[in-house]
């Protein structure tokens, strides 16, 4: 019986690091993330970037995927993370709005929902599209000339052999691959794709870098770290069919009030995030394997942000 | 020569299958040395790497020893049985285990030397088939020795001391496991403890509530079904399905009691994982608490009866320490299975090795997978082993 006592005490002791009330945790702002590449990248750059301001941050990253991040943030169990704008769409079920396919008009309606709905603040979303895009491999591409998604509409229907891996959500989505079939006049039948219940992009591209199956296209996302180093090209959306993916920080408005440093130190780090600098930033997790917490401090420090 | 004499030969020679599973164990590794990589050489560290047999990547006198070790297991499988080949055999399976992980560390590390840095270099299906082989060897042995809980524990503390050491020495650093650790060594760390927080405080309430249970289900019929039904049908939910349907009432549950939030109580993270893996333990307490009473023997019953003990002592002296050892075989199985299940709850914000897990998985980077996976098969090991001690030990008090 004692010795059970002391185990029960043992993990008495143990507990409360572990179960630390998240919201509640002093005045601390719980900073989360979601459980992949850019979500790590961006919440160690928030992270980093709010404790060398000197405010109190209490690191709550790779929490979950995006239901369970966007539960704990209405629950209050988290104060800040990162969230795409096109995200809106999904969370207010508004998939047919246009505004969705533009960056700012996305951005300024997502802004204006969560503000009204939930007293949700999006600060200044990166100058990038995190979207879905379809990936041909490069020695397809150089072969048949291929950079947009019009040369890609135009190569299927002159009889050009494609077998695209992409995720039943991405088949199946109106907002997906029908909305690419439709602006581009194109049509894939089920022939011609490898459909991944379940799939992520990793599957899909790793599946078209190495031509498993006869793949040769994948669906694939716009920051994606991992397609030049996997010999994959993706395909220009020129005609805005998808809708757009720009990340900005989502914290709860009771947050900010209590620390307004916050939107101007984002604002000025989200502003320099483009296209290009992610999916670098990303590759250097994902492609070469170093932590993301490396990553986002060696870009804190060189861009001067620390200071 | 004639035929009988052949035949006299045959039989008197000395050379013939004593130990098929040692025999089996050695044709497999070889083959498998033969026909697969012993590691596999990926340009960057999302594409599928190529594998490298065991002499290029290894050299000719890591490949000798091996192959002398294993030489000397097939001979050792074709001889008379004896106290004395089994400790040989031990012994031998041990050595070939650990200069298998000494090979693939230096073949990775000679293999990186001349590659660019995004190429990673990981242990091989070859390895994988011959160390699992001679670990299965080294079991069988001390199986065979009869060997009690203390042999097993010095001979894996043994191997695991001088890997460790080797680990120390930087033999594996070229391997990209442990560039996936290096570059998340505190976040391992805290993964690990938060792992075990989560397995303790899951497991230890279930065990002090199961047991009572257990011990009512067994004394009253009819509270037995219904519970069983019910813990029953908890176990067929699967576990991803359980947690999310936690995140709710929970979350509610912090609104309306702000007291309960302030203890961590919230639809994320830790509290609803202990919950789920606490509910999840049950039915395996209850149940082998429950048979463990209803086991024991009616006639023993009966003769302390005859004795004069009463009821209380009759439970406290004859039917819980007869029933611990099926008690102890449910804690067993439960810990195991939280260990296994506990890596599902870093889907809901709680950590743990499944973060690692998860993170891999998304990014198709399997190193990293392992380094979540591989810990926790260690883990459920080592349980699996403490367990099976303690019961072997309390068998031992039981009956003497």
């Amino acid at each position: 019986m004692r010795s059970l006592a002391a185990a029960l005490a043992l993990l008495a002791a143990l507990l409360p690091p572990a179960a630390m009330p998240a919201g509640s945790a002093g005045a601390a702002i719980v900073v989360s993330s979601k459980i992949d590449t850019e979500g790590a990248l961006l919440g160690n750059m928030i992270l980093e970037l709010l404790a060398a301001r000197g405010l109190p941050v209490d690191n709550r990253l790779a929490l979950g995927p995006t239901a369970i991040l966007r539960a704990a943030i209405l629950s209050k169990a988290i104060d800040l993370y990162p969230e795409y704008t096109g995200n809106g769409a999904f969370f207010f079920h508004r998939e047919n709005d246009p505004a969705w396919r533009d960056w700012r008009r996305g951005y300024e309606l997502v802004k204006k929902l969560d503000w009204e709905k939930n007293r949700l603040v999006w600060l200044t979303p990166a100058p990038a599209d995190n979207s879905w895009v379809i990936a041909v491999r490069r020695d397809v591409a150089r072969r048949h000339h291929l950079k947009t998604m019009e040369d890609f509409a135009r190569y299927i229907n002159g009889g050009g052999y494609i077998k695209l891996a992409a995720s039943a959500e991405f088949v199946e989505s109106p907002a997906a691959l029908p909305a690419f079939e439709k602006t581009y006049g194109f049509h894939l039948s089920d022939r011609q794709l490898v459909t991944l219940a379940g799939g992520n992009t990793a599957a899909t591209e790793r599946a078209a870098a190495e031509g498993m199956a006869g793949v040769n296209a994948a669906m694939a996302y716009g920051t994606d770290g991992a397609l030049a180093a996997l010999g994959l090209l993706a395909l220009a959306d020129d005609k805005g069919a998808e809708i757009v993916y720009a990340p900005a920080p989502v914290v709860r408005a009771a947050v900010l009030a209590r620390y307004p440093a916050i939107a101007p130190a984002l604002a000025r780090l989200f502003a320099t995030l483009t296209l290009g600098r992610l999916q670098r930033l990303n590759a250097e997790i994902a492609v070469a394997g170093k932590s993301a917490a490396a990553v986002a401090a060696a870009y804190l420090r060189a861009g001067h942000f620390l200071r | 020569m004639t035929p009988a004499a052949a035949r006299r030969l045959v039989v008197r020679t000395p050379l013939r299958v004593r130990n098929p599973v040692l025999f089996t164990l050695v044709i497999t590794a070889a083959i498998a040395l033969a026909l697969t990589g012993f590691v596999d050489e990926a340009p960057n560290r999302l594409l599928s790497g190529r594998p490298i047999a065991l002499l290029p990547a290894a050299g000719a006198p890591a490949t000798a020893g091996l192959a002398a070790l294993l030489a000397l297991l097939l001979l050792a499988a074709l001889m008379p049985a004896g106290a004395a080949l089994h400790r040989a055999v031990a012994a031998a399976s041990g050595l070939l285990l650990l200069l298998a992980l000494a090979a693939v560390g230096a073949a990775a590390r000679h293999l990186a030397a001349a590659a660019p840095p995004a190429v990673r270099i990981a242990p091989g299906a070859g390895f994988w088939l011959l160390a699992g082989c001679a670990a299965l060897a080294l079991a069988d042995a001390l199986q065979r020795l009869s060997a009690g809980p203390a042999l097993a524990l010095l001979a894996a503390a043994a191997i695991g001391g001088v890997a460790a050491v080797l680990a120390l020495a930087g033999v594996f650093d070229a391997l990209s496991l442990v560039h996936e650790y290096v570059s998340r060594r505190r976040l391992f760390a805290a993964a690990l403890l938060r792992h075990l927080v989560l397995v303790a405080a899951s497991v230890g309430p279930a065990l002090v509530l199961g047991t009572p249970l257990g011990l009512a289900a067994a004394r009253w019929r009819r509270l037995s079904g219904p519970l069983f039904a019910v813990l029953g049908a908890v176990q067929t939910i699967p576990s991803i399905a359980l947690f999310a349907l936690l995140i709710a009432p929970l979350a509610a549950l912090a609104r309306a009691a702000p007291a309960l939030a302030a203890w961590g109580v919230a639809g994320i993270g830790v509290a609803p994982a202990i919950i789920a893996l606490f509910v999840y333990a049950l039915l395996p307490i209850v149940r082998n608490t429950a048979a463990g009473v209803l086991g024991v023997d009616a006639g023993v019953i009966e003769a302390a009866r005859g004795m004069g003990l009463s009821p209380r002592q009759i439970f406290w002296k004859i039917e819980l320490p007869l029933a611990l050892p099926l008690i102890l075989a449910g804690l067993r199985i439960v810990t195991v299975q939280t260990i296994g299940l506990a890596v599902v709850a870093a889907l809901i914000g709680a950590g743990g090795l499944g973060r690692f897990v998860f993170e891999g998985l998304g990014a198709y980077a399997l190193d990293l997978v392992l380094l979540g996976a591989l810990p926790v098969v260690f883990l459920a090991l080592i349980a699996d082993f403490v367990f099976g001690a303690m019961s072997a030990a309390l068998r031992r008090r039981v009956q003497p």
